[in-house]
């Protein structure tokens, strides 16, 4: 044909699907449509936003019989108080009740302001005395002798308050007992001592925009002390501790001990109003089982009621250094009759872990402190969590109206969310102020977040002009945090445990802001050579807290010390002649050493990096204590489990009282498919039918004979 | 006794020739015994769901029910293939990961039971039973489990969109009423998909349908599947966004609704086909 064929032809000639091709073709049409929609619709969040490593995590039991889950048997402290002075001993008890080898792993707090200086490891009869290295020398030998199979200990600071033990080659069976020993200084306030001993570490939210530390910086130690902290794993709200804990206090005091109370726990005293009184947990077998879930507070008086003040010297050995601390009181408060106008910014926690209790409490301080506030002040507040919202754009009077506008729109709030502390801070520092009017910024939260640092900083850099008080709220508060922004911010710390002390919190802080007790403080020595004087500057007093000055001496111990200041009424001083050097104060040692660390720190947390190291390492490793460069290790020298490998185990503990499991965070619900044996249960049983019906059917043969059909 | 137009010889072995064609099938899976150890070592260990169990059970009683009619000599080609495979499925633990090793294993007794089958009896359903009895669940979790659960989200999402509710994809979670609900992995569907199946292969094997009917089925148990996947997850989503939430005895009792009438779907279509030939057949 001279004109090709107008029907179309295939280039690659083709055959016709079959009815089973087709539909293997529809099939893949519509995977390949469903998957370039999942492409093309911008998915907001995937699984890298599910729960991080380091968030605290509620305990789940194995049901693997083999290996304990709760070798932590017992902690029993024993703290002697002499005067200012308390020296603790922290015995951990570790045994094996499983039948593999474990390595056991715990996180617990210590006293914000603990020096540890010793820890002791005891494995049968064996005593084993730990030494103190640099923090990743330390984990590298911890490592090697937990791979030949050697029992050891490996204790290191996450936080100047939370501590973390690490225990390799448990044999079944073993008792391994961890004695850690601390030295801390009991400032008064107004008169009054008070002994802390944590018992728990509150679970700490851990912000996502937070820096995570990389494996490279957790392996040369610059990891940024927030970008890393251990995951925790915690026993649901209520439930006690299987852990006993046992705390004994003995007082060796040169005045007599008065006024021994605990707002927390239930106590048993013998001796109160001699020099050696003596204090012991009471309360029953149950309620004792819930002693280690909350801050052990101690309150005691020493005769006079006042502060006893005084300068202490250490004589070291020969050609060692010798120390002294100085304490003076400070004058009484006199309020001022002219109150300059005062603008106050109220930063409230509302995140989950402040559900309940805390949150109640809050409320009940936030009345007293609003609802005590002048006419003549100014006032906010910001109420944050996962977000944060002010209450008014701008600071309003505390008129009647107002504050009761505020306390109505508190009472409302609901404690759940995240803990987003730095940006509620930034929020603050951004707030325009006028000059002539003095700001107070006090920030109320039970403190529990990974991000102290930054905090610090924050405050220092862009809160200059104002003072910030920290209220911490809970019975397990991190006092870390709490502490470090009143310091920071020129403030004072507060802690409420119970609703009932808000009204009393509040009104001291009332107080401090309107009489401040003493400015300008400077202290000087006259015929004593002393150097490397703590603090360099002293700060201004607030609270009734004494004066505080550490530092060594070379020479003869002679001369005095002159405290001056400005008080209500005018100049102030003070003068503490030199008494005989006392042999028996070695304790002055760990205390200047770890006055110097906190400084060091703290100026290293305002520069960011790790830029004071070197001297914290060279401080740890010299006066021999625990710090976030330096670690204590303790290795047996029997190879006890020659096999090697040991299972990981970490030891929970309760959630602080009152705090809910809305602070680990909220249950997120899910849709599960049905347990795999029922399912197939089901499917069983279905088979079944199917096969039954069959059987008495037309297809009756099948059953005995499958047949081929035959076209 | 069928008649074969090319006959193996086992010559020499004279004893071999006289076992019959079970033992035969019984011998090649003791010569694949490193993939079986790894089986039943995974079964054990508690890293896989025992769902395998299941299939390697119904397998056996569908092997003794055919056991009279195997042929007394195996057809040569598909023997020699067999052959080929176990040698390739043996080297391939050396070169492959257990799993992909373990694949070749049951490709290799599958060519073997083609050989030895009677004629009217399909292959597919016995490969694929042996498919299923290998520890598939936990790495098809692993694999397919995310995809699936983004997939499940989508259309959930879509449905309740349909059904006028505020929902919201957000990565393999979904935000109804303002609640966020997650598909986690569990509620992937792999554990239906592995039922849908069994159940599939099952009825195949029970009534001998032939391979290319199974063949066309397979895509729809797919769908089937998924689509019951989506309206569990739809329902349970839409039920778990409520203030109340959902309770652990209702979650339980929809998940396994769905997967009853899922399955009882495949059961009832899968064999459809046969049943009516079959019932035409008696007719005639």
């Amino acid at each position: 044909m001279f004109f090709p064929s107008l029907r179309p032809r295939a280039v690659i000639p083709l055959r016709p699907l079959s009815r089973p091709g087709r539909l293997w073709a529809v099939v893949l049409a519509l995977a390949c449509l469903a998957s370039l929609l999942l492409v093309a619709l911008p998915a907001q969040a995937d699984d890298a936003d599910a729960r991080r490593a380091e968030s605290p995590y509620f305990f789940v039991k194995s049901d693997d019989p083999s290996v304990d889950r709760l070798p932590l048997k017992a902690t029993e402290v024993d703290a002697r108080i002499a005067g200012p002075i308390a020296d603790v001993t922290v015995t951990q008890r570790y045994r094996n009740e499983g039948q593999r080898p474990i390595e056991a792993r715990y996180v617990f707090p210590g006293s914000t302001q603990a020096a540890v200086h010793a820890m002791t490891v005891r494995v049968g009869h064996r005593v084993i005395v730990a030494d103190i290295r640099e923090k990743q020398r330390a984990r590298i030998e911890f490592e090697a002798a937990k791979r030949e199979g050697k029992t050891a200990a490996l204790l290191e600071q996450e936080r100047p308050n939370v501590f973390s033990m690490n225990v390799a080659n448990i044999l079944p069976g073993d008792e391994v007992a961890v004695e850690l020993r601390y030295t801390e200084l009991l400032p008064p306030t107004e008169g009054r001592y008070q002994f802390v001993f944590p018992t728990v570490v509150g679970p700490r939210y851990r912000s996502p925009a937070n820096k995570v530390a990389t494996t490279e910086e957790q392996a040369n130690g610059t990891a940024a002390p927030s970008g890393s902290f251990p995951a925790v794993p915690y026993l649901p709200a209520g439930e006690a501790s299987d852990t006993r804990f046992d705390l004994r206090v003995a007082f060796a005091s040169p005045l007599p001990v008065s006024g021994l109370r605990s707002s927390s726990h239930q106590i048993e005293v013998e001796g109160e109003g001699s020099n050696g009184a003596r204090v012991a947990l009471g309360g029953d077998a149950e309620s004792s089982r819930h002693n280690g879930n909350r801050d052990f507070i101690l309150d005691y008086r020493l005769a006079g009621d006042g502060i006893a003040s005084g300068l202490t010297l250490f004589p070291g050995a020969p050609g060692e250094e010798n120390f002294f601390l100085a304490m003076v009181e400070p004058p009484r408060a006199i309020a001022t009759t002219q109150i300059n106008p005062r603008d106050y910014v109220f930063v409230v926690d509302i995140s989950g872990s402040m559900h309940g209790y805390p949150l109640d409490t809050a409320k009940t301080l936030l009345r007293h402190l609003i609802g005590g506030l002048r006419p003549s002040d100014t006032f906010n507040v910001l109420l944050f969590s996962g977000s944060n919202r002010m209450l008014n754009e701008t600071s309003v009077p505390a008129t009647q109206a107002n504050v009761a506008q505020a306390l109505r729109t508190i009472a409302q709030m609901g404690g759940s969310g995240s803990t987003e502390i730095v940006p509620a801070l930034k929020r603050v520092a951004a707030l325009p102020k006028s000059p002539d009017v003095s700001r107070s910024v006090i920030v109320v939260t039970d403190g529990y977040v990974t991000v102290e640092s930054e905090v610090f900083q924050l405050i220092r850099r862009n809160l200059g002009q104002t003072n910030v008080f920290a209220f911490g709220i809970g019975s397990s508060v991190n006092r870390h945090l709490i502490e470090g922004i009143a310091r920071a911010g020129q403030g004072e710390p507060f802690i409420v445990t119970r609703p009932e002390q808000a009204a009393a919190q509040a009104e001291r802080l009332r107080r401090m802001i309107d009489a401040p007790v003493l400015t300008q403080v400077k202290a000087r020595f006259e015929g004593l050579d002393t150097y490397d004087v703590e603090p360099e500057r002293l700060p201004d007093v607030l609270g009734g807290r004494p004066v505080l000055v550490f530092g060594k001496w070379r020479g003869e111990p002679r001369g005095q010390l002159v405290v001056e200041g400005q008080a209500a009424h005018g100049a102030w001083q003070a003068m503490l002649p030199v008494a005989t050097p006392d042999a028996q104060a070695v304790a002055l040692r760990h205390l200047w050493a770890r006055h110097r660390i906190q400084s060091l720190s703290d100026q290293e947390a305002l520069q960011g990096g790790d830029t004071q190291r070197e001297a914290i390492t060279a401080l740890g490793l010299r006066y021999s204590l625990l710090t976030q460069y330096t670690s204590f290790i303790a290795v047996d020298r029997v190879v006890r489990n020659p096999a090697g490998g040991s299972t990981p185990v970490d030891q929970p503990s309760p959630l602080p009282q009152g705090v809910s499991n809305l602070a680990i965070g909220a249950e997120v619900p899910s849709t599960p498919e049905p347990s795999a044996w029922i399912a197939l249960g089901v499917v069983l049983v279905l088979l079944g039918a199917a096969a039954w019906h069959r059987g008495g059917s037309s297809a009756k043969r099948l059953w005995r004979k499958p047949r081929r059909l035959v076209r | 006794m069928h008649s074969q137009p090319y006959r193996l010889r086992l010559t020499g072995t004279p004893g071999l020739a006289a076992l019959p064609a079970g033992a035969w099938l019984a011998l090649h899976a003791a010569a694949l015994w490193p993939h079986v150890r790894w089986a039943a070592g995974r079964l054990l260990d508690g890293s896989d769901d025992p769902l395998g169990l299941a299939a390697l059970a119904l397998l056996g009683l569908v092997l003794v029910r055919m056991a009279p009619r195997l042929r007394a000599a195996p057809r040569p080609g598909w023997f020699v293939a067999s052959a080929v495979m176990t040698a390739a499925a043996t080297f391939s633990l050396w070169a492959l990961p257990p799993l992909a090793a373990a694949v070749l294993a049951v490709l290799a007794l599958s060519l073997a039971f083609a050989a030895w089958r009677p004629d009217d009896a399909p292959w597919l359903p016995f490969a694929g039973l042996a498919l299923l009895a290998l520890p598939l669940v936990a790495s098809l979790q692993f694999y397919a489990g995310y995809p699936l659960r983004l997939l499940t989200a989508q259309l959930s999402t879509w449905a309740l969109q349909l059904a006028g509710l505020e929902a919201a994809r957000s990565g393999a979670a979904m935000t109804v009423q303002g609640q966020l609900v997650i598909v986690d992995a569990p509620c992937s569907g792999v554990q239906l998909v592995w039922l849908g199946y069994f159940c599939a292969c099952a009825a195949a094997a029970w009534v001998g349908l032939r391979d290319a009917v199974l063949l066309r089925r397979l895509p729809v148990v797919g769908l089937l599947v998924l689509s019951g996947n989506v309206l569990r997850n739809t329902l349970l989503v839409a039920l778990e966004a409520r203030p109340q939430g959902l309770g652990e005895a209702a979650h339980q009792a929809i998940g396994l609704g769905v997967t009853a009438a899922v399955c009882a779907a495949v059961l009832v279509w899968t064999p459809r086909e046969q049943e009516k030939e079959l019932r035409h057949a008696d007719r005639h």
